[in-house]
């Protein structure tokens, strides 16, 4: 082992340190290293930074790197110690302004369908929720508005109908004669419509002798009869 | 059977504790391979988290039989590293790889406030900036053997080259690691 050279101690020189030369090497390599000069700084030196960089402790993990990871693999609905905490998460939602007026809301909603379908909520049963109940009521309900909604516009359409008649003969009534027409109306005019009752009542003799006239006038036209049973069942029936 | 491979187990059955569990345990040493050989805290956790990305796809693939887990591990994460190297030379050129090394190193510095660790830290900056001096080949052999503990086999199985190549590689690395940081006017003390 004479022949131990620079260039054999540079290319053995992780052996030497590793401590996997054999003895017979690891002497010559001594040999070698303790008498020249550049090989024995470059043993100290190699020698010392392999030791430092073994004694040099492993970098902290970013914090955030964990649950990245964990996110980026597992998605996002992954910790378990969150989870139980996820499903009350809607619980603080609960005391916004913005819920609790739409509870407010639906509550009135429901109280005034209540109301208008006519289940009051201190006469409720249990049987007036089974669901053919609840739908009779409802049907009921809405055929009766219905049917007070349609009698409404016909009334309506009866007394527009009289007053554009009466209108526009108001100036030339006095000079028609009166037709035997009183006789024939079965009713006062004073209860066929009230309205004109009321209006001409500072003049009661005069104006239901004329109003009496333009009735007749109406009643003779081809719907007169529709009219006059109309009314005569509005009036008939109205006390009811 | 080992805890690594027991977790791995784990993991295929579908066990979402037994993978964080084996994030956890290994985390730290991928990261810290992953910014040693690029330098840059940012880019290392990225890679990181890529490495957890495919280890998590293909854990199925895995068979103790082929080596410990950490090896895998290990090896899954220099391909990355190489594949990310070869992809961003390019930049590099243009870009000043040293600009955001210091950051981590000084965070590790003012969280530990003994004197000692603070030198240490700063040995380990210095470190930092003569391995990237270090060409990729002769980068991962020192920083397998030296920084992550490696044992040569282990390496061996790593970077798929003969036992000699290794040798020869941590070799050379080390002495050329030396001579880089006697450049920059540091001598390591025994």
């Amino acid at each position: 082992m004479t022949d131990w050279n620079c260039a054999s101690t540079e290319e053995r020189l992780s052996d030497y340190l590793d401590g996997t030369l054999s003895p017979a090497e690891a002497a010559a390599f001594s040999a070698h290293a303790g008498g020249c000069d550049p090989c024995g700084k470059l043993v100290a030196q190699v020698g010392g930074l392999v030791h430092q960089m073994r004694a040099l402790d492993p970098l902290e993990v970013p914090p955030q790197l964990i649950p990245k990871i964990l996110e980026s693999t597992l998605g996002p609905t992954r910790t378990q110690t969150a989870g139980w905490r996820r499903w009350l998460a809607w619980i603080p939602q609960l005391w916004q302004p913005r819920f609790a007026m739409g509870v407010v809301t639906v509550a009135a909603t429901v109280l005034i369908v209540l109301y208008t379908t006519g289940m009051s909520p201190a006469k409720l049963k249990k049987a007036d929720l089974s669901p053919a109940n609840v739908f009779r009521t409802a049907n009921r309900q809405v055929h009766l508005t219905y049917a007070r909604s349609a009698k409404f516009v016909n009334d309506l359409r009866v007394v527009y109908e009289i007053q554009t008649r009466l209108q526009p003969d108001a100036e030339p009534s006095p000079s028609i004669t009166p037709a035997p027409a009183p006789q024939q109306n079965p009713q006062p005019p004073s209860s066929v419509n009230p309205q004109e009752k009321s209006q001409t009542s500072p003049h009661p003799g005069h104006s239901q002798s004329r109003n009496a006239t333009m009735l007749a006038s109406l009643l003779n036209t081809n719907w007169a009869g529709d009219f006059a049973a109309t009314m005569l069942g509005d009036t008939t029936r109205s006390p009811r | 059977m080992e805890p690594d491979a027991q977790l791995v187990q784990g993991c295929l059955r579908g066990e979402g504790p037994a993978w964080e569990e084996l994030v956890r345990r290994h985390t730290r040493r991928v990261f810290n391979l992953c910014y040693r050989f690029t330098g840059n805290a940012t880019e290392a956790e990225d890679l990181s988290q890529e490495v957890f990305l495919r280890i998590y796809r293909t854990l199925a693939s895995y068979r103790p039989a082929f080596g410990a887990f950490p090896t895998w591990l290990t090896s899954v994460t220099r391909n990355l590293l190489v594949d990310h190297y070869r992809r961003t030379r390019r930049d590099r050129l243009t870009d000043s790889i040293e600009d955001a090394m210091p950051t981590l190193e000084n965070k590790q510095s003012a969280a530990r406030t003994p004197d000692k660790l603070a030198l240490a830290s700063e040995l380990s900056a210095q470190l930092q900036q003569g391995l990237l001096r270090l060409s990729p080949e002769l980068r991962e052999a020192v920083i397998l053997r030296d920084l992550q503990g490696l044992d040569y086999s282990e390496i061996q199985g790593v970077l798929e080259v003969p036992e000699g190549t290794v040798k020869s590689r941590i070799n050379r690395g080390r002495i050329e690691l030396a001579r880089i940081l006697e450049e920059m006017g540091l001598r390591p003390q025994n």
